[in-house]
């Protein structure tokens, strides 16, 4: 994988209410199947078009080309900061070597990265939400919206790795004939540096200054719990 | 310009009669099978209409009731007129919900394919939507702003006569003769109330108008006036109709609304008859106030 991005990584439980609202984090999505998956709840902070520009995830994806949607997303959402699950790292390392395995640059649609809960076509539970799906409208000089292109790059996708799943051609519901669709699954992602307890004390060697400050006013009220002498309380729910 | 030119009756009179009859001449001259017009002067307030609650398939003039619709949720600040439309060729058939593409070959603006995957703003669409007659654009806004809310635009603003029920080129739902539908009047109404400044807010309509005037297509209003004219209108074709709706800028007096709707048959080719009504019009006009 490439270098560290240096992005703030952000639990969504310290994000403002608008925003964790929108994510959802932990909060169960259903899917199609009637499966039930937690969405995920550490993102990168993206702090700006530039930002996401500059950011490579390998060797030939930039964060940006993850983050393309419409009107569709949240408004919020669309705005910077912005926020991409951290798994999204993952498939841009899969997305690589596709690339790799078709010599041509792939190229990722509009709404075909990341998706939040939050937007018009969630659903139901897609990958995209965990930010380990891809739709791909061209690959080199070819637009997928034939049988043959789409059946080609899809065998090809699946020669890559096993660890992905592509949407068969087709016109119903769960098929794709103007895109390939790619993805891992629910993947998702706790960076080394956050800790997955809910009830976590400030961490020693804080890593993201403002999400501290954050996390410390959340958990005041634990730490006076935890003092010699408090009295037993309920601790508040995240 | 200022208050409405007043009129002898007498002159209003012969002015109708002459209009009429040669409103019939053309309409047989050019094989119609129906033709509908509605004509409204904002110099003289002259008011003058033939058929024009008849209604005819919309072609392409639905597009002012889209333009409309985007117009009302960007005053009622539900959509920013620059929003990212993630432009994808497939589209929902009212009929059976199965998808449908559009061909690029056909559409008014080709150009538009090269944003395939990626945004148009929806003041990009809009533009594209009235001035190239872009289907493509058209079917976009129709997903962005939904069906309901431009049949509410229409209710809101109390204009009657203008049906819409799907995007463009459904072909499933025109074989199961699922159409939207525009009488004369209904498009004249619309027209009018941008001409006023009365479409939502001034700037609403400012914008509206402004894009209407940019119109690329010359045929059917445009082709029957003085060059020195300008119009801010939208035309329609299919196979068996060929509209023009628009308001007419002549200078030194207030604009003129009008809307021409023509249908025949398959067999025939598209006919100048649109032009020559409106050339007829302008020297009805002209005749009566010197324009």
């Amino acid at each position: 994988m490439e270098k560290e991005p240096g992005l703030k990584i952000v639990d969504a439980f310290d994000l403002d209410p608008e925003v964790r609202s929108l994510l959802k984090p932990q909060e169960t999505a259903e899917g199609k199947d009637g499966r039930r998956h937690q969405l995920p709840r550490y993102f990168y902070e993206i702090p700006s078009h530039e930002a996401a520009r500059d950011t490579r995830l390998s060797a030939h994806f930039g964060l940006n080309e993850l983050l393309l949607v419409d009107l569709k997303e949240a408004e919020r959402l669309r705005a910077y900061p912005r926020y991409v699950p951290c798994a999204v790292r993952i498939l841009a390392f899969y997305l690589e070597r596709l690339r790799e395995a078709v010599g041509s640059p792939i190229h990722l649609a509009v709404n075909g990265g990341y998706r939040s809960p939050a937007h018009k076509l969630a659903v139901g539970a897609t990958p995209h939400m965990w930010g380990t799906a891809a739709d791909l409208y061209r690959i080199g000089s070819h637009v997928l919206n034939e049988k043959d292109t789409i059946e080609k790059y899809n065998r090809l996708a699946e020669e890559t790795s096993g660890e992905l799943w592509v949407m068969p051609y087709g016109h119903e519901i769960g098929k794709t004939d103007d895109h390939i669709h790619l993805d891992l699954g629910y993947v998702s992602l706790v960076p080394r540096e956050m800790s997955e307890d809910r009830s976590e004390l400030p961490q020693e060697l804080p890593r993201f200054a403002f999400e501290e400050r954050r996390r410390a006013d959340r958990r005041l009220p634990i730490a006076a719990a935890l003092a010699p002498g408090a009295a037993e309380t309920d601790t508040p729910d995240d | 310009m200022g208050s409405p030119k007043v009129l002898s009756r007498e002159s209003v009179a012969a002015a109708e009669i002459s209009l009429y009859n040669s409103v019939l001449r053309i309409k047989e001259r050019h094989g119609l099978e129906a033709l509908g017009i509605a004509f409204y002067d904002g110099e003289t307030t002259l008011q003058w209409a033939y058929n024009a609650d008849a209604p005819f398939h919309a072609a392409s003039t639905m597009k002012l009731a889209v333009l409309l619709a985007v117009e009302r949720q960007i005053t009622r600040g539900e959509l920013m007129g620059d929003a990212p439309v993630h432009v994808r060729n497939k589209f929902i058939s009212i009929v059976d919900r199965r998808p449908y593409m559009l061909e690029v070959s056909r559409d008014g603006d080709p150009d538009l394919y090269v944003h395939l995957g990626r945004t148009m703003t929806v003041d990009q669409l809009a533009y594209e939507m009235i001035t190239t007659s872009s289907n493509f654009a058209t079917n976009l806004l129709v997903d962005v702003v939904g069906v309901p809310v431009i049949q509410r635009a229409l209710q809101e603003l109390n204009i009657e006569g203008i049906k819409v029920i799907r995007g463009v080129e459904d072909q499933a739902a025109f074989e199961a003769g699922l159409n939207n539908e525009v009488t004369a009047n209904g498009l004249l109404k619309l027209l009018r109330l941008i001409s006023d400044r009365k479409a939502y807010s001034a700037e609403a309509s400012e914008r509206m108008l402004q894009i209407l005037l940019d119109q690329r297509s010359k045929g059917g209003i445009p082709a029957g006036l003085p060059e020195a004219a300008r119009v801010a209108h939208k035309t329609g074709n299919i196979s068996t109709v060929h509209h023009d709706a628009g308001i007419v800028y002549l200078e030194g007096r207030q604009p003129y609304v009008l809307v021409i709707l023509t249908q025949f048959d398959a067999s025939l080719s598209r006919s100048t008859a649109v032009a020559e009504i409106s050339r007829d019009i302008f020297e009805c006009v002209a005749g009566m106030t010197g324009a």
